[in-house]
């Protein structure tokens, strides 16, 4: 990290080369378009290297690039209301019953090739009902249990209260095991 | 189950899908239907979550970034 904050370019490709993974994939689920999930990815991380300065070793390196591709990915969806709309249903919707009678279907046939590489690697029963969470509950779920973090640094890394982690969390899992056993049924 | 302040709680459940609950708490689930079928539920879930896997960006995203990033030192003795 010292390199790093001094601006070394080797010391920087080595942050992208650890990181980008990690962050590629919590971007990829949240946003479920590889074009714009490499774009968001490549914002978060100029992002982060242009102002590395900002840096406070006393955080995790990896919290505060998490929180920056986290802001991104939902300033996406806030701002792309309809691609929500599509993955959630309508948000006057109250009921699950509604939720799923006014959302889209996910993973549809593959019309490029790019489209045959997102429904082969989304595609599976997990992954599709990890996309119908609120994007909230996604990024919580994914940090938990994807990137093995506590929920302390889940809470300092998304500033929330550790109580609304919690139950977003536990939610989350409810759904997804809701989701996935009315599949098996 | 005559004593329900002894069921899991959901921490615990959690605890205890990682194989992390401590011997004498994940006891109760040998006498707990409820709990047992709870936590294998639970389970069930959690494993599927860490054995997701992690994507890769496309070839060349490390050099997108860095022709973007402004770099103060282009070279030097920096080992990873």
């Amino acid at each position: 990290m010292a390199w790093a904050r001094q601006g070394h370019e080797a010391a920087f490709r080595e942050l992208v080369r650890r990181y980008e993974r990690p962050v590629f994939s919590l971007l990829y689920r949240m946003v479920r378009d590889r074009a714009l999930a490499e774009d968001l990815a490549q914002e978060t991380f100029i992002k982060v290297l242009n102002g590395i300065k900002s840096y406070r070793p006393e955080f995790k390196f990896s919290s505060w690039i998490f929180k920056i591709a986290n802001n991104a990915a939902i300033d996406h969806l806030r701002k792309k209301s309809l691609d929500t709309l599509s993955l959630d249903g309508s948000p006057s919707a109250e009921t699950p019953e509604q939720m799923r009678a006014t959302s889209l279907q996910l993973g549809g046939k593959g019309e490029t090739p790019l489209d045959e590489v997102e429904s082969r690697e989304l595609g599976t029963a997990i992954e599709k009902a990890i996309a119908r969470l609120r994007p909230e509950y996604r990024s919580c779920i994914l940090l938990r249990h994807v990137e093995g973090y506590s929920y302390e640094e889940i809470a300092a890394t998304l500033e929330l209260p550790l109580g609304t982690v919690k139950t977003y969390i536990h939610r989350a899992r409810n759904e997804l095991r809701v989701y996935l056993e009315d599949r098996r049924e | 189950m005559n004593q329900p302040e002894m069921h899991l709680t959901t921490d615990e459940i959690e605890l205890w899908a990682q194989g992390l609950l401590g011997a004498q708490r994940a006891f109760h689930l040998s006498d707990c239907s409820l709990c047992r079928d709870i936590a294998d539920r639970e389970r069930k879930v959690i494993l599927e979550l860490v054995q997701l896997p992690r994507f890769a960006p496309s070839a060349g995203f490390a050099d997108r970034v860095m022709a973007k990033v402004k770099v103060r030192a282009p070279s030097g003795d920096f080992q990873a």
